[in-house]
């Protein structure tokens, strides 16, 4: 299962995706600000593939078709506890910002939720303080969902749907 | 568009059956993490921070080779706990990790047939030439069945979280200590 844009190919996750979404943990963009012990990334990491097999579909991991290098994990999220089903996306370093590769990835993993996946909606919980994230929405054609309940404190639901992306 | 883990070995005992976790075993899984019986293996957890530990379970098979199996009654396939070879980033060194998870389970000797039959396979079949299980000091049930299979205790171990666990050594893969 994979999705491809013009400069990326989005894909599983593979255990050799380990170094580069270790490096992303150890920095500060990682989890609110927080650098992340590896042991615990680890367990996240491996979290990826276990989504992936009870779920039948979760985060790819983006992978850039001139380098071949793994930037990010983007797409279809929908662990226990959340109340709807998700679109997440996550760059791992920040020097890859501001070249459009979050926008190309998420815009083609909410085609393929909400195309081959079938779902009927789909949101994104950004942190209110997320400006760069919010403005991804925004350019995806999310929109606020004030009445949508949302899993972590802090964040705002954006809603997801066809006919909304510019 | 399935997506499945491959090559998980089936593994059957007398009672019981070890075979890859599935998205249905995980109610069992959480009511056990949910519980105060999961206290000596960083619990209790709530249901969300527990289907992240079942996917780690999963995705370990994916990342590792093996990881812990679900050992399942043999008869009806029912998910009494798990049982296998764990290896997760920080670990010391690998490791044979057990769990019960309905209360109902305890006292039987399940645990004891599974981590028997997983520790046989981490010596078959994966070639591990040593292995030792990580017991909180406070976990007296686990230690009672390290000592049944023979285990010695060595020193402390401090995972990356601050919390400690006993190191118990099984027997070799000849059956020396």
């Amino acid at each position: 299962m994979k999705v491809e844009t013009g400069r990326l190919i989005l894909r599983q996750p593979r255990p050799e995706d380990w170094d580069a979404y270790r490096a992303y943990r150890r920095s500060p963009r990682s989890s609110l600000g927080r650098a992340v012990a590896d042991g615990e990334a680890w367990t996240h990491f491996a979290a990826f593939f276990g989504h992936w097999q009870l779920r039948g579909f979760g985060r790819f991991v983006a992978q850039r078709r001139d380098t071949g290098a793994p930037i990010g994990h983007f797409g279809p999220f929908f662990p226990e506890g959340h109340p709807e089903r998700e679109i997440t996306w996550t760059l791992w370093d920040a020097a890859l910002e501001g070249q459009g590769y979050a926008t190309e990835a998420a815009r083609a993993v909410v085609d393929f939720a909400l195309g081959t996946l079938g779902w009927t909606s789909a949101v994104s919980y950004i942190e209110r303080t997320n400006a760069r994230s919010q403005a991804l929405a925004a350019r995806l054609g999310a929109v606020r969902d004030p009445l949508a309940p949302a899993p972590y404190d802090g964040t705002d639901v954006w809603r997801h749907g066809r006919g909304r992306r510019a | 568009m399935t997506v499945r883990l491959e090559g998980v070995p089936v593994i059957e005992t007398e009672r019981l059956r070890l075979r890859a976790p599935r998205a249905g075993d995980f109610a069992a899984c959480a009511d056990f993490m949910a519980s105060d019986r999961a206290l000596h293996i960083g619990g209790p957890l709530e249901r969300p921070l527990a289907w992240r530990a079942f996917c780690h379970l999963t995705g370990h098979w994916v990342l590792r080779g093996y990881s812990m199996f679900v050992f399942a009654d043999r008869a009806t396939d029912a998910p009494l706990g798990m049982a296998g070879p764990w290896y997760p980033e920080g670990w010391p060194e690998p490791e044979i990790g057990w769990s019960i998870w309905p209360a109902a389970a305890e006292g039987k000797g399940l645990a004891r047939e599974a981590a028997s039959a997983a520790l046989e396979f981490a010596y078959r079949s994966l070639g591990w030439t040593t292995a030792i299980s990580l017991i909180a000091d406070a976990n007296s049930r686990s230690q009672a069945l390290a000592r049944r299979m023979g285990c010695l205790p060595e020193g402390l171990f401090t995972f990356p979280t601050g919390s400690t666990a006993r190191i118990w050594r099984h027997p070799g893969p000849g059956g020396q200590a």
